[in-house]
């Protein structure tokens, strides 16, 4: 299915949507949704369902098992989707990318978007459970933030990936709600994402134990570290300094 | 320069040594370094600075081991994080000071910087 010249999305044939939920794990700070979205499909069994190409993404294909494969992967079932880039979206495919996955979320008759971010703490060595937040996109979105006693982010900027898909959900009547965990500004952190994790379990009964992730956490750092350097080396052009600012407009 | 070096150079060694993610923060009076170092102990962190550099190595409690991979596509194993860097000013290497919690490395290396008092007139 070709959505945008600029950025394809292209899914398998005869998949049944259902009103999914669909989970965005983009690389982004701490890595949390990356992290926690390979987590949920791996303990899911979701399976490869697509993937989205772009001209503007870097030249890179993966290989797992000795497939090639693309980086930027779409699995799920009919009632929940999930998106998992493996490379850094680059600042310029940010504006076409949110705006051809939005199109197509909103042609599967999405009933929900759930971006997984981290929300970066200096004194993150220092907690031992990170705190969630959420931000949603409309009064209905932040209505059910609420209801579910979710603490939600007041005041402040969001930048990068998630926030323009936040904007672009609201552009298309879609609802979508962005889960930042307290995460390192500059380290892997899959006990962030496990936090994101359980929150998640408040709009999608998953089931799932983060047990494992937590375990496997030195394994998941270990393996993370070249991504986490793309994302830092990336950070200042995705403006991500501006969320420790203060807006002009703050009360 | 950072990215030039990150396209020349691999983050890892056949001498079986893992550069660590680290950070360099400035905070005025002192320098701040730190290393995020997985499977290391406390007592497997080997720290040496100089008044423009520090260095780090620290042994794994287990050895990694990754097969089939890149352009190795045979068992290449991992023991250690180790990792100089060059600072931006010079420090005092005696008054250094360092932490380690949760696989985080604090290395706290004060300035150089003899400090004098102007009164205002």
């Amino acid at each position: 299915m070709e959505m945008e010249e600029v950025v394809r999305i292209v899914e398998e044939e005869g998949i049944e949507h259902k009103n999914p939920i669909v989970i965005a794990g983009l690389p982004d700070v701490g890595l949390v949704g990356t992290i926690a979205a390979s987590y949920i499909v791996d303990k899911m069994g979701y399976k490869e369902i697509g993937y989205v190409e772009s001209d503007l993404f870097p030249p890179v294909m993966v290989i797992h098992e000795g497939k090639l494969k693309y980086p930027f992967g779409i699995y799920g079932n009919g009632s929940v989707i999930v998106l998992l880039s493996e490379v850094v979206v680059p600042p310029n495919a940010i504006y076409p990318l949110t705006r051809a996955l939005t199109a197509w979320i909103k042609e599967i008759g999405a009933k929900l978007v759930i971006p997984i971010t981290g929300l970066p703490v200096e004194n993150r060595v220092d907690i031992s459970k990170p705190e969630v937040f959420a931000v949603g996109n409309s009064e209905a979105a932040v209505k059910e933030l609420r209801e579910k006693q979710m603490e939600l982010l007041e005041e402040g900027f969001i930048a990068g990936t998630y926030a323009i898909m936040l904007r672009e959900c609201g552009k298309r009547d879609l609802n979508a709600i962005s889960l930042l965990a307290q995460c390192f500004p500059v380290y892997p952190d899959p006990g962030a994402a496990a936090s994101a994790i359980e929150s998640l379990e408040l709009f999608l009964k998953l089931g799932i134990d983060v047990g494992e992730l937590l375990e496997k956490g030195e394994e998941i750092k270990l393996k993370a570290r070249d991504l986490m350097r793309q994302i830092n080396l990336s950070a200042p052009e995705m403006q991500k300094g501006v969320e420790q600012d203060m807006p002009i407009m703050y009360r | 320069m950072e990215i030039e070096r990150r396209m020349l150079k691999a983050t890892w060694g056949y001498d079986g040594n893992l550069e660590p993610l680290y950070e360099v923060e400035d905070k005025e009076d002192e320098i701040l370094v730190t290393f995020d170092l997985p499977r290391v102990r406390k007592e497997n962190v080997e720290i040496n600075t100089t008044e423009d550099s520090v260095e780090v190595i620290a042994k794994m409690s287990d050895a990694v081991c990754w097969e089939r991979w890149g352009g190795i596509q045979k068992r290449i194993t991992f023991q250690a994080f180790r990792k100089q860097i060059r600072l931006p000013e010079k420090i005092e290497p005696e008054k250094a000071a360092a932490s380690f919690k949760n696989g985080i490395l604090r290395i706290t290396l004060p300035k150089i910087r003899r400090k004098v008092f102007i009164p205002i007139e």
